[in-house]
């Protein structure tokens, strides 16, 4: 991956250094003192803070506005933008316009489906998808150019990421979608939180023999566990999650006022292995309205302090 | 064919409402097939307001006649001496048929009696499901004979999402994901290659987007 | 167009001279108390039996009562199958006050599939019954074996009930 440095992110990852990120998810108003709580947790533990857009289609602050006031504070955000609610005209406007007010990472996906949010009655756009989305800002950075050929006034130089979820259906299929978010323009990828270790390992090697860890960083996505009911409900209702039994009844062992404990300490293990797995270059930590938790996490992963 | 459905018998009775003599016309091609507004569903509907309207003690008067297809002039153009003899047209025809009544009969109301929903196909006997969006510019040669635009919740190009489980849609878990679909009919017929392929962004500009469309075929007009 | 049945005239179904008649053991009291509440209101029930022939032959002894109980119509099918939605509502239109439709049991039909779709057939009037405002349970299906004269006479004596209940087709 020989090109120029963007972004903060980018810079750890080419060193060689293991990348932590996290999440933050905007409020349900325009109070920007939430997120900013939120920056403040998560400073100094993390490399770059994921924002995201409109999630699970529940309407929310625009993840371009909170990117902005977490710039402010001095953190390093990656804006995600989903494909779901805007056309590629508005896409392209909101990417250049990122890029102008210092948002340099920015993770294309294509967004759950409205009917899963607030306003399932919407009319939902799906005008180009993830993969195109990714294209589009790799041609914007490397040729100046926008979807239309047009040399842009200032092209916008994004360091870009994908999703990836090794647990999906059907598996041997996951590897060549890695290989194609690659080809597209994917710099890093961040993957499902991972409870199935196993799985991940054989998605790893998969990436490894095609050669595919050599041309993308790779983050695996931890989320810290509450309780058996969370690790049953995730395993069952959230699709392309995979939680293993015997994780499952090592929190249903625990009493109930340990459960907690026991979730974030099978974080750090998991945390812990990702580092010796070759390939992977960072760990994004997920945890989910629990901003608070992160710090904690990366300090007993002994990942502090952040370069 | 195009798939429809019979409205409920209320929301017809509130349609039909200042009427005393109506037309209740059927449709022999699209929606005989799907069961919504043949001849058939025209006999059992035109029976089942008269007992309605007995029972409510309100007078109506209800012809039945069935066209081969409400869509051509030709047909429609059979139907003017009943339409003439009746205050109103209940129409059991797709939208389509619907507005090419109201086109030739410019002076009798003409009013729906079915949903028109999707261009479909009848899976087996009583289930038809929805599989072209008429987006003018097919693209099945490169996903293996299933449409991603029409059966692809999120009109995906290049893959499916992660939210699938078992083969099935996440956001309607009756339906299958086609993605998962297509990768099927790709390893039977030995292309999974096919799906390294980078889809560039749709071509909007032939579908719906841009307004009604039309076409016009010069060499069948004189 | 309806066959009335009187016992005083001492006609049979057929046609035939022949008088039959059910004895006491298939009159229970409760059956006795509806029949009389029906006679009470001079209210007749036109009943519409469709029937497969296969089934039911018209010429099985129905039960008689005391004075004119109720009206009677066969219409005749090849197979119950052949019940087309629309003659379910027409026999209505024509003044029925309960429609019965008398097919194979089950597992037996000669077509293997026509009771089926016959009892199919009835659900979707049922309801549509229920929508146009007359009472889906006007509207019943049964299954009968071929001179099995006591499951008639159940059939005819829980359909007189039940027309005792709903009283004449607001619709007639």
């Amino acid at each position: 991956m020989n090109m120029k440095v963007h972004s903060r992110l980018q810079e750890i990852l080419s060193k060689g250094e293991f990348a932590v990120t996290a999440e933050c998810g905007p409020p349900r108003g325009a109070t920007p003192e939430v997120v900013r709580k939120k920056g403040e947790l998560l400073k100094g533990y993390v490399d770059a803070v994921n924002v995201t857009d409109n999630q699970t289609a529940i309407v929310r602050m625009s993840s371009i506005a909170a990117c902005s006031h977490l710039l402010q504070m001095g953190l390093e955000p990656v804006m995600q933008m989903v494909t779901r609610d805007r056309n590629r005209i508005a896409l392209q406007s909101d990417i250049m316009g990122a890029y102008s007010l210092g948002i340099k990472n920015i993770l294309c996906l294509s967004g759950d489906h409205q009917s899963f949010g607030s306003q399932p009655d919407a009319l939902n756009v799906f005008d180009i998808d993830s993969m195109n989305l990714i294209r589009t800002v790799q041609t914007m950075r490397e040729q100046g150019k926008d979807m239309s050929g047009f040399e842009l006034n200032g092209p916008p130089r994004m360091f870009i990421g994908a999703a990836a979820n090794p647990f999906a259906d059907p598996f041997e299929y996951r590897v060549i979608r890695l290989a194609k978010k690659i080809d597209a323009g994917a710099d890093f990828i961040q993957t499902q939180c991972i409870y199935n270790m196993d799985r991940f390992k054989e998605w790893m090697k998969m990436a490894r023999d095609e050669g595919l860890t050599e041309k993308v960083h790779i983050l695996g996505g931890v989320t810290p566990l509450k309780s058996a009911g969370m690790a049953k409900f995730m395993n069952n209702k959230v699709a392309g999650m995979d939680v293993p039994e015997p994780l499952i009844k090592r929190m249903a062992n625990v009493p109930k006022k340990k459960a907690v404990e026991e979730g974030i300490k099978i974080c750090i293990e998991t945390i812990a292995e990702l580092c010796e797995i070759e390939g992977v270059h960072g760990v994004h930590i997920m945890a989910i309205e629990w901003e608070e938790i992160v710090g904690q996490i990366v300090e007993s992963a002994g990942l502090t302090p952040r370069p | 064919m195009i798939v429809a459905e019979q409205k409920p018998l209320s929301e017809i009775k509130e349609i039909i409402a200042l009427y005393k003599k109506i037309l209740i016309m059927g449709c022999g091609t699209c929606v005989k097939t799907c069961f919504a507004g043949g001849e058939d569903e025209v006999a059992v509907l035109a029976s089942a307001l008269r007992l309605a309207c007995k029972k409510d003690g309100k007078e109506i008067e209800i012809e039945e006649l069935t066209i081969e297809r409400q869509c051509e002039d030709e047909f429609i153009r059979e139907s003017a001496p009943a339409v003439s003899r009746n205050e109103g047209v209940l129409s059991l025809a797709c939208g389509a048929g619907v507005q090419a009544l109201a086109r030739r009969f410019g002076k009798t109301p003409v009013l729906p009696g079915v949903n028109t929903t999707f261009i479909g196909v009848l899976e087996k006997q009583g289930i038809f499901t929805e599989e072209c969006s008429g987006c003018g510019d097919c693209n099945l040669a490169i996903f293996g004979g299933v449409c991603p635009f029409t059966r692809c919740a999120k009109k995906l190009l290049n893959g499916p999402c992660g939210g699938s489980q078992n083969g099935k849609c996440e956001v309607n878990p009756e339906s299958d994901c086609a993605w998962h679909l297509i990768i099927e009919r790709l390893r039977i017929l030995g292309q999974m290659d096919k799906l390294r392929i980078y889809v560039p962004p749709k071509n909007w500009q032939t579908s719906l987007s841009g307004g009604p469309r039309k076409l016009v075929r010069e060499d069948h007009m004189i | 167009m309806y066959k009335v049945i009187n016992h005083k005239t001492k006609t049979s179904l057929s046609g035939t001279t022949r008088f039959r008649r059910f004895f006491s053991d298939h009159y229970t009291t409760e059956r006795l108390r509806m029949l009389t509440l029906a006679m009470d209101k001079k209210f007749i029930p036109k009943i519409t039996v469709f029937h497969c022939i296969n089934a039911f032959t018209e010429n099985t002894p129905l039960p008689f009562v005391g004075g004119n109980d109720y009206e009677i119509k066969f219409i005749r099918l090849p197979c119950s199958s052949m019940v087309k939605d629309v003659f379910l509502l027409r026999a209505f239109e024509a003044g029925a006050d309960g429609v019965v439709v008398l097919v194979c049991p089950e597992g037996q039909c000669r077509y293997v599939e026509g009771n089926i779709r016959a009892k199919k057939r009835v659900v979707w009037v049922q309801n549509l019954l229920d929508e146009i405002g007359i009472d889906g349970q006007r509207l019943s299906l049964s299954n009968i074996a071929a001179g099995d004269t006591a499951t008639a006479s159940q059939i005819i004596d829980d359909i007189l009930k039940n027309m005792a209940e709903l009283g004449p087709n607001p619709a007639a």
